[in-house]
């Protein structure tokens, strides 16, 4: 009985430290800090948009990503443009009207006739970043710092979700391919085959044409074609080269069953790789789900995807510079949380790699 | 280990039997179909829509359509377009496929020539403030969200600039008295830039065993100079120079998705060619070299570049079987008519003897590829060999 407790207490002082000595050399990776201190921050953001309505410094009636609006007034001069340029004022008819100016046919509404010269009264709608809204306003009246936030929400539970799903499969097969051989190694590397030989986007297609997906489905269908993909192969091939080991021979002496090799022989010395495996997923789960957002296939209410859709669909992204708050953040966004979860997997790698390290 | 080849062989025979019933069950499960249209057409007698499904078949019980689509494509009839009705998917392939393998073989040369040279550099300058910056902006350029950077790349180049036309294939208005079809001229420019890649890598491997650095790039030069030469004779003598103005309408409209995809594409070689090279950079070979007292550009050039390259030269081959799948974003954004828009249209419109087809073709190309790639590790990996003999 004591021993037991003896060498569970062990157990977990060496698991400490070896934590503690992984924790120094990822450390030492300058792109993998780097890489840590990106998701940090918009893990930060993720998790700052609930706290904000909850303790009441946001009206959720205002701030909300998709239902929330804001009317924000602007006052505008009536004025009428000439027939010819260039005048004193205009240099050319893209002059006309400039900065706080509208002319009598831009105001649709056939109920209010105003003069040249009067003050109307406009709604500004995608509003620039200000105080209230620090990024501004999409053209709906919506926040986008908030929806920058549900974003990021999305794109954390996603590329997680379908990661460690798609891990576990890939690892799961990939041990017991390399450790069964033979029918059952020959008929999972062919479905790997099968899953890679379909072409990735137009495979999404039809699965978006089948269901409205939503933002569980969407994990499940990347985490299961990620899994059965590609990183069975590799896994597979770690696994072997752990098989051979010494120890798993001296397992199988000593009476250890099938179960107990697979189990605490080969899988934890494959988990450095899976591990590996699932940060770099993350990167192109995050991808998958903007493209498919992107192109108006999935049914999720908000996420950086759907931002850079809506901006596309509105007309804005040929706008130019003029409406960057529309354009920037989400596509940054992605290309940022991405880029921050391979930079990390890179620190790992150094960490997992000892052919990889400095010294 | 013929056994083992012959065994393989018939699994791919299987996988591929399998595939192409589960994608014509997949495309056959999708809500409606490509004649729903006709139901809407008030204009059309209202038996058209069956009398058009019993034309195609479709009312058949599937299957029946399964079986007997399966053993038409075995024996080479993939069957007409439900879109462009009198063409057979094999011509619509003829037509895009080139498009696409032409625009993309360019990027991937490119952008793995470039890739490799960074990476390169970027392994051996490990440690350095320009390494941390060069491999975050490749990191970033790696995962950068693809459509979205290249709308803004169309926007600033095509419109704010001017400099690109805004996507598509040529002007339509300048062909308007072209004495020839545009797909002459281009299968032309895939000719010549086929040859002149090939005159380039025999001068490459010709010089690549010169020892002197300088004398090597001195060759090299000379030959780039000498294939330029070549090539202003050749479009400017007799056939050619009548072609040349619309081949010049095709390449201008080339650049732009060129370079984009091209910026996106060499960042993965980079940092694939940087760690691989990283690993290199421990052998204790790379310590003789050094300890031998040979200059830095030698070692980083000679002796570790050329085993960094293999897992590289294997992406490259991988990358190549995945072009007409990686393509389908691009040459939608751009639209460019190739092999991805035709398969994407295929698939949206539930075109399905043009979607099976363009599927079988990826998925031909995929197997093989992975065929041929577990073979010749069977051949090198002495556990595969001594497994398939006992």
């Amino acid at each position: 009985m004591n021993d037991s407790i003896n060498e569970k207490e062990i157990q977990k002082k060496v698991r400490r430290e070896a934590f503690k000595r992984n924790w120094l050399l990822f450390r030492q990776s300058t792109l993998g800090m780097i890489g840590l201190g990106i998701v940090f921050f918009f893990f930060i953001l993720a998790i700052l948009q609930p706290i904000l309505f909850l303790t009441g410094a946001w009206n959720e009636a205002v701030y909300h990503p998709v239902v929330g609006y804001e009317e924000i007034k602007v006052n505008l001069l009536v004025v009428e443009c000439p027939d010819e340029y260039p005048t004193e004022k205009y240099e050319s008819s893209n002059a006309c009207p400039g900065d706080g100016e509208i002319t009598q046919r831009q105001i649709y509404n056939p109920n209010i006739n105003p003069e040249v010269g009067d003050i109307h009264v406009a709604l500004l709608q995608p509003s620039p970043p200000s105080a209230r809204h620090l990024l501004g306003t999409d053209s709906l009246g919506r926040d986008i710092f908030s929806q920058i936030m549900e974003g990021s929400q999305v794109a954390f539970l996603l590329g997680l979700l379908s990661a460690i799903i798609g891990v576990s499969i890939s690892t799961i097969l990939g041990t017991i391919a390399a450790f069964y051989g033979g029918r059952v190694d020959a008929y999972l590397m062919r479905q790997s085959d099968l899953v890679l030989m379909l072409p990735s986007l137009p495979l999404l297609f039809i699965i978006s044409a089948f269901a409205e997906l939503k933002i569980w489905h969407l994990a499940i269908v990347l985490g299961v074609i990620g899994g059965l993909g590609g990183s069975v192969i590799t896994i597979k091939s770690q696994a072997l080269q752990v098989k051979v080991k010494p120890f798993v021979d001296s397992a199988r002496i000593t009476g250890g069953s099938n179960m107990t090799i697979l189990f605490s022989h080969i899988l934890p010395n494959v988990a450095p790789l899976a591990l590996l495996f699932m940060v770099f997923s993350v990167t192109g789960a995050i991808a998958s789900e903007s493209i498919l957002s992107f192109l108006g296939l999935l049914n999720i209410e908000m996420s950086w995807g759907i931002m850079i859709y809506l901006s596309q669909t509105d007309g804005y992204i040929f706008s130019g510079m003029a409406y960057w708050w529309l354009i920037l953040p989400a596509g940054l966004a992605v290309t940022f949380l991405a880029g921050g979860f391979y930079l990390v997997g890179r620190g790992l790698d150094d960490v997992f790699n000892p052919r990889l390290r400095k010294r | 280990m013929t056994k083992y080849i012959i065994n393989r062989f018939l699994q791919l025979v299987l996988v591929f039997f399998v595939f192409l019933v589960s994608s014509y069950l997949l495309f056959n499960a999708m809500p409606g179909d490509a004649f729903t249209s006709l139901l809407l057409n008030p204009q059309l007698p209202p038996d058209a829509y069956e009398k058009t499904i019993a034309l195609y078949g479709l009312d058949r019980p599937l299957s029946e359509r399964v079986i007997k689509y399966v053993q038409n494509f075995f024996k080479g009839d993939f069957g007409f377009s439900y879109r462009y009705y009198p063409k057979s998917p094999i011509e619509l392939i003829a037509e895009r496929l080139p498009r696409t393998l032409m625009l993309f073989a360019l990027v991937n040369i490119i952008s793995f020539y470039t890739g490799f040279l960074v990476g390169k550099i970027l392994a051996w300058r490990r440690g350095s403030k320009s390494e941390t910056w060069l491999t975050l902006a490749s990191v970033l350029s790696y995962t950068v969200f693809y459509p979205w950077f290249a709308l803004l790349m169309l926007w600033f180049f095509g419109y704010k600039m001017g400099w690109f036309p805004i996507g598509k294939f040529l002007y339509p208005e300048k062909w308007y008295d072209a004495p020839f079809d545009s797909d002459v001229v281009f299968m032309m420019m895939i000719k010549f830039t086929v040859v002149v890649s090939i005159i380039q890598f025999i001068a490459y491997l010709f010089t690549r065993n010169i020892e002197s650095l300088s004398l090597r790039r001195n060759a090299r030069l000379l030959s780039l100079v000498l294939i330029f030469i070549g090539s202003y004779f050749y479009w400017n003598t007799g056939d050619a120079l009548i072609k040349k103005p619309y081949a010049a309408d095709i390449s201008f409209h080339m650049i732009l998705p060129t370079i984009v995809v091209t910026i996106v594409a060499f960042a993965g070689t980079a940092l694939l060619t940087r760690t691989t090279m990283m690993e290199v950079l421990k052998e204790d070979y790379i310590q003789t070299a050094r300890a031998k007292g040979l200059s830095q550009k030698r070692i980083r050039d000679r002796h570790a570049a050329r085993t960094a390259l293999l897992p590289v030269v294997t992406s490259f081959i991988f990358t190549i079987v995945t072009i007409i799948d990686g393509s389908v974003l691009t040459e939608q954004i751009f639209s460019w008519p190739g092999m991805g828009q035709l398969l994407l249209q295929a698939v949206l419109n539930e075109d399905i003897p043009v979607a099976m087809a363009a599927f079988s073709f990826v998925g031909i190309f995929a197997l093989v590829a992975h065929f041929v790639a577990d073979i010749s590790y069977a051949y090198l990996d002495p556990r595969i060999r001594i497994k398939s003999q006992g």
